[in-house]
């Protein structure tokens, strides 16, 4: 089925558009792709150029499978095409991983953790979350270790509380 | 106990997070 110039060309797009997922992710996705075409052109039971463009019609473009796996993140869509269109020019340079919102939301995880408590390292969680740089995923990994480590000091005090509750008022004063 | 605790743990919430998420960056910088 990869002889096919159309199909070729279509997954070649996909692979381009699918910069912002992670390898892994985007190595699943061409997978996906490629199944779901093949097994579409097996029902079809015909390979003919005509089928084919039904079959990929059917898909979508390229840019919004792959908006739909970035979680439909605000302007994922847009950055995606984006990245497409530039992935066309041979000679376009990779789109540089850090932006203004990434250095921000580290700032805020890191100096802002020790000058804002709380505030900082949460504001920097939402920045994290509006980026398109990182995969759902690791946002998810991202807030898991900031929220465990924010709430351990709760948990450890009622652990300590609760054998204390029935322990006679001031009388350990006296 | 618990605000020294939060004294240490806020800063090495934020700064492990930070780690990890640059982490991730640079390495699919490099791929």
């Amino acid at each position: 089925m990869d002889t096919d110039p159309l199909v070729r060309d279509y997954l070649g797009r996909l692979q381009a558009a699918a910069w912002p997922l992670s390898t892994d992710r985007r190595d699943e996705l061409l997978g996906e792709v490629r199944e779901h075409i093949e097994s579409a052109l097996g029902t079809a039971g015909r390979r003919d150029e005509v089928t084919v463009r039904n079959v990929l019609e059917r898909l979508g473009p390229p840019e919004e499978i792959v908006a739909a796996e970035v979680d439909g993140e605000p302007g994922a869509a847009a950055s995606v095409q984006g990245a497409a269109s530039a992935a066309v020019v041979p000679a376009a340079a990779p789109a540089p991983a850090w932006g203004a919102l990434e250095v921000i939301a580290i700032i805020l995880l890191t100096a802002g953790a020790v000058f804002l408590p709380f505030v900082g390292p949460i504001a920097g969680l939402g920045l994290v979350w509006l980026s398109t740089r990182w995969t759902t995923r690791e946002k998810v990994i991202a807030s898991v270790i900031v929220l465990v480590l924010l709430v351990l000091p709760l948990i450890l005090l009622f652990a300590v509380d609760v054998p204390s509750v029935g322990y006679p008022l001031g009388g350990s004063a006296s | 106990v618990t605000v020294s605790l939060w004294i240490v743990l806020i800063p090495l919430a934020g700064i492990l997070a930070a780690v990890f998420l640059v982490a991730m960056l640079v390495r699919r910088q490099r791929r």
